[in-house]
């Protein structure tokens, strides 16, 4: 079973948008990577998102290039600050690849568990719009890749 | 400072132990690769490899692309059967950005060393052809001793999966 942690694109200030919706360069990193994993043909199973706007948007963005089922739906527990044991019991349990679209420093706290046992065990340098692969083998996550949308510049 | 962990691409069919070139995939993935990265406007200021010949062609193909002005050194020690501590006391008095191309398990091992402080933390099994960049923390950071992961590429990200291949 593989685990996408994906941190929202680039979004606009609050003062800007109360909702905080993707910037401009937000919602075009989120498409080009949308695009990049198309073309390694990533596909998932389900993608969930917090429910917070930046994130639905990037998760909308991101399931034109990886997915092909229903709009992808918000996931419990996984707001910024949040425990994450709900994200975490549920990957253990997940019959498929499962995307989920969150926030810093939940992200950050969710890999190192995963990778180490603890929330501060290792630190995996999330930015907007980036994502981590993890696969989940004989009851152990590793880690297969991570990509950032600063390391997708075009030809 | 940056460092770039690489194992070599994939290799020619052999006895394991023997000293095997890249195979005409492993030039292709080790090229994609380069590319990639190449475009991405990626710059090491050292490149070295293995004493192994599939790790100092991996090394050639990157530094050509990464480092042109730059000659490929030599590390003895970094081979499979290396001595990861040995390896991560070395990388601990570099300053230069350094891209190594070695093997498995040794990479994966000294990834692990150097981003959770044990070489046995199972954190990844490095495939051919994979690129991983840690950072290491500036002086005083509250993260802790321990190396950042950055960014981590595969072959199969950068140039598309190959008939039959697993996902």
């Amino acid at each position: 079973m593989k685990l996408y942690l994906v941190q929202h694109a680039d979004a606009v200030s609050k003062d800007n948008h109360p909702l905080r919706p993707l910037s401009p360069k937000g919602l075009k990193d989120a498409t080009r990577m949308a695009t990049f994993l198309g073309g390694a043909e990533i596909q998932v199973d389900q993608i969930v998102h917090s429910g917070k706007l930046r994130a639905e948007e990037t998760a909308n963005a991101l399931s034109e290039g990886v997915w092909r089922g229903q709009a992808p739906e918000v996931f419990d527990g996984i707001y910024p600050n949040d425990a994450t044991d709900h994200l975490f019991n549920t990957a253990l349990t997940a019959g498929g690849d499962l995307m989920v679209v969150g926030h810093m420093p939940f992200m950050g706290r969710m890999a190192a568990r995963c990778l180490t046992g603890s929330e501060d065990g290792l630190t995996v340098a999330f930015e907007p719009g980036a994502v981590l692969c993890l696969e989940r083998r004989d009851e152990t996550w590793t880690l297969d890749w991570f990509v950032k949308p600063s390391m997708l510049a075009e030809d | 400072m940056r460092l770039y962990l690489v194992r070599h691409g994939k290799a020619e069919f052999g006895p394991e132990e023997a000293d095997r070139k890249l195979s005409a995939r492993g030039h292709a993935d080790v090229e994609a690769m380069a590319r990639h990265l190449a475009a991405q406007g990626l710059h090491v200021e050292r490149v070295l490899h293995s004493t192994l010949t599939r790790a100092r062609q991996t090394a050639e193909i990157l530094r050509t692309a990464l480092a042109p002005r730059v000659h490929l050194e030599e590390l003895a020690g970094i081979e499979p059967w290396g001595d990861v501590h040995d390896f991560a006391q070395a990388v601990e008095g570099w300053d230069q950005d350094t891209l190594v191309c070695g093997h498995e398990p040794f990479m994966g091992q000294a990834a692990a060393l150097l981003m959770v402080g044990d070489p046995h933390a199972r954190l990844v099994e490095v495939k051919t052809g994979t690129v991983m960049a840690l950072e290491r923390p500036h002086a005083g950071s509250h993260a802790g001793p321990n190396w950042q992961l950055r960014w981590m590429l595969t072959p199969r990200m950068v140039r598309g999966p190959k008939e039959g291949e697993d996902a």
